[in-house]
């Protein structure tokens, strides 16, 4: 008895002991109360169930603690109309809501949607056993970084309103790294920004400049419109899709501060088309890359082709919509318009469905085995 | 916008309750002063007008319910819209309302779309469209076309971002023009061609359709008529711009005139005024078709020299910035260091 109430004990000594181990490193300057969150654009979890919100129109990174969420089993989960739902919850029509993003806390499979309302309230939701909650964002565990540029002077025109504007166009986490790609309203170039967390107060940011050439002469400054880190050939690399369908790897040890980076363009996925959101998943042994885009099917990639392609595509696409370079296969999902990893091996989807319904619900994951 | 407290009552169902409950109702929140305190006290709100029978399948709109000042109330997450049909129970009783627009309510319009001029090159690369009250940022690209002579929308015209370009106010939208079309050797430019003609017309219409921040649309679409002129495949060149400087220990303006129109986005706030190194405050407009930058300072010019800074990004209508043109050739290097010119006009008031 004796031994059982020592061995209890030391369990629970090690649980509060890792728990506060964990508190001390990544969340160590979270505080409770209100982030100001001005705008929930676009969100990726790190680890330890902290969500990063790229809020936008504040200019600002936040990361919430969403840890004490349950673990769930949501891999029968399906939300038929929900678009119409949404807007029944909010009490409006279809056309004052937007869906900006979806994503999975790997940790306990907890779905999140971001809502962007005509009033310019966030609205964040949670997805529990078939039925969206809504999570509070007014008493959080957060931390919060900005990303003002240094140099940006605010200026305003006669009437006192502000002109810029730095759009987020994809976040992701890696390695004590947030990575950001953003797109201005005062000049069309890529821009990709890495910033330390835990945030400090000593901000390191990068601004980075990354272009493809894949026409022939002539740079293209286009904006990444979705990427993920990942492993190439053992190496550290980011795969990004621009808005014009080009897939472009580069290392990330080789992005320095101040300089351009020329991007290799892997593939070319089809004039007419733009990416929309980007997974890796593994599944027996294998990785596979899915592409979900406004105008082709979901997209599926295997990593294998992506490591074993030579040179890089450095010539127009002649024939009108063709795709070249790594194979992918089209996988019998169009009209994706969100995209996450769920489980293991799994992927979840918000799908426009050809009669009209916009529905979230789980991928087959026969398609990545 | 706070809004006055609007009480319409429009139809009460109390098939199921035979107390009738006064209900306040605002935008921001739904008060019951005679609310029934044996009772739990939980307020359920629809969206549409929801029949009895279909109650229990429908979702209540998100809010809560809590007590101040002795009353009970309910507050959505979201104001309520105007003109809208609501379904409130309380109580088991059902009653359906809606909250008129005002009267009075300013209705949105478009102030002003950039460029301003009507005569515009052909690779122009983007729009400024100034709304009078913030939008409904959701959807934008729907309402706005760019029409051709023979009345045709031109299709892929115009850049849809998933996250909208708009300001911190919601009231000024930024478009771009497909840059892929714009852009020469580019796939859609091979496939598609440049998105505008030389020698051509054309409108931008921005729908009467779009809305406001509160559901409320335009009362007349937006024309703007404009016709197409040549590429402009030059960078802005500061050394061929004019100063006209302002009267020593006056508050008049510095003028520049550019010769060009610029990119009303890219100049406000990529230019300032240094005097012994310490950048005076004042306003910085642009106007005769963004070809005139003028600066207003907040205090008056004193004797000596200035030195105006203009950031390398202020671009033209094509989006040639100071360094380097839209449509830059490259060399085959692996990296090519980032220039970081400095722009600079000096200037001199004398006694």
């Amino acid at each position: 008895m004796k031994t059982l109430i020592t061995f209890i004990i030391s369990l629970l000594f090690s649980f509060f002991l890792q728990k506060a181990q964990a508190n001390t490193y990544l969340k160590a300057n979270f505080k409770t109360g209100n982030p100001e969150i001005s705008s929930i654009h676009k969100m990726t979890f790190g680890p330890e169930g902290i969500l990063f919100i790229g809020d936008s129109d504040a200019a600002q990174i936040i990361a919430v603690d969403l840890s004490e969420h349950p673990k769930l089993d949501n891999s029968k989960v399906k939300l038929d109309n929900i678009d119409k739902l949404i807007a029944d919850m909010m009490g409006t029509t279809i056309d004052q809501v937007q869906i900006t993003d979806m994503v999975v806390n790997p940790n306990n499979n907890n779905i999140y949607l971001s809502i962007n309302h005509s009033s310019g309230i966030p609205i964040l939701l949670r997805v529990e056993e078939n039925v969206l909650k809504q999570v509070p964002l007014d008493n959080v565990s957060f931390s919060k970084a900005s990303l003002t540029n240094p140099i940006d002077k605010e200026a305003k025109d006669r009437r006192g309103r502000s002109l810029r504007k730095w759009a987020i166009a994809d976040i992701k986490y890696t390695n004590g790294k947030l990575l950001l790609s953003g797109l201005s309203n005062q000049e069309f170039a890529s821009t990709f920004s890495a910033i330390d967390f835990p945030f400090n107060e000593k901000q390191e940011s990068s601004s980075l400049e990354i272009y493809h050439a894949a026409h022939g002469k002539y740079e293209t400054h286009a904006p990444i419109k979705t990427f993920i880190p990942t492993t190439v050939n053992g190496t550290s690399q980011i795969v990004a899709s621009y808005t014009c369908t080009p897939l472009v790897v580069f290392p990330i040890d080789k992005i320095k501060q101040g300089k351009h980076h020329k991007g290799k363009t892997v593939a070319e996925l089809g004039s007419g088309n733009s990416p929309v959101d980007m997974i890796e998943i593994a599944s027996e042994g294998n990785r596979y890359l899915l592409i979900a885009n406004t105008n082709r099917p979901l997209m599926k990639m295997d990593f294998k082709d992506l490591e074993s392609f030579q040179g890089e595509l450095t010539k127009p696409v002649v024939k009108k919509g063709a795709a070249e370079g790594v194979d992918y296969v089209n996988l019998p999902y169009v009209n994706v318009q969100q995209l996450d990893k769920m489980g293991d091996n799994g992927f979840i989807i918000i799908q426009r469905e050809s009669n009209g319904n916009l529905t979230l619900k789980t991928g087959n994951s026969w398609w990545v085995k | 916008m706070k809004y006055t407290l609007i009480f319409l009552l429009i139809l009460s169902s109390d098939l199921l309750s035979q107390k009738k409950y006064d209900f306040i109702f605002t935008k921001d929140k739904i008060t019951i002063p005679n609310y029934d305190d044996s009772l739990e006290s939980k307020v359920y709100l629809y969206n549409g007008e929801i029949e009895e029978d279909f109650i229990t399948s429908a979702t209540p709109i998100l809010g809560k319910t809590f007590f101040q000042e002795d009353l009970l109330h309910f507050s959505p997450i979201i104001p309520l819209g105007w003109d809208r049909i609501y379904t409130l129970v309380y109580n088991h009783s059902i009653t359906y309302f809606k909250i008129p627009l005002p009267k009075s309510y300013n209705k949105l319009y478009v102030e002003e779309i950039y460029p301003t001029s009507s005569k515009l090159p052909s690779n122009i690369l983007k729009w400024y469209i100034k709304f009078s009250n913030p939008i409904n940022r959701n959807n934008v690209y729907n309402y706005l076309h760019f029409i051709n002579a023979k009345g045709d929308t031109l299709s892929r015209a115009i850049l849809p971002l998933e996250n909208l370009l708009i300001n911190k106010d919601k009231t000024l939208v930024t478009l771009w023009i497909e840059p892929g079309r714009q852009k020469r050797k580019l796939i859609p430019n091979q496939l598609l061609g440049s998105v505008f003609t030389s020698g051509e017309n054309y409108r931008i219409i921005i729908s009467k359709n779009i809305k406001d921040s509160n559901g409320v649309s335009m009362q007349k679409d937006y024309v703007k008529n404009f016709s197409i002129i040549d590429a402009d495949r030059s960078k802005p060149n500061i050394t061929q711009w004019h100063l006209e400087h302002p009267e020593k220990e006056s508050l008049s303006p510095l003028i520049i005139k550019c010769y060009e129109p610029l990119d009303y986005g890219s100049v406000l706030e990529n230019i300032n005024i240094s005097y012994k190194n310490q950048i005076i405050r004042g306003t910085w407009e642009l106007s005769n078709n963004e070809r005139i930058i003028q600066f207003l300072p907040k205090k008056k010019w004193k004797l000596g020299n200035y030195r105006i800074n203009f950031n390398q990004t202020i671009e033209d209508l094509a989006g040639n910035n100071l360094s380097r043109l839209f449509d830059n050739e490259i060399d085959n290097s692996e990296d090519v260091n980032v220039t970081n010119q400095e722009h600079i006009i000096e200037f001199s008031i004398y006694e």
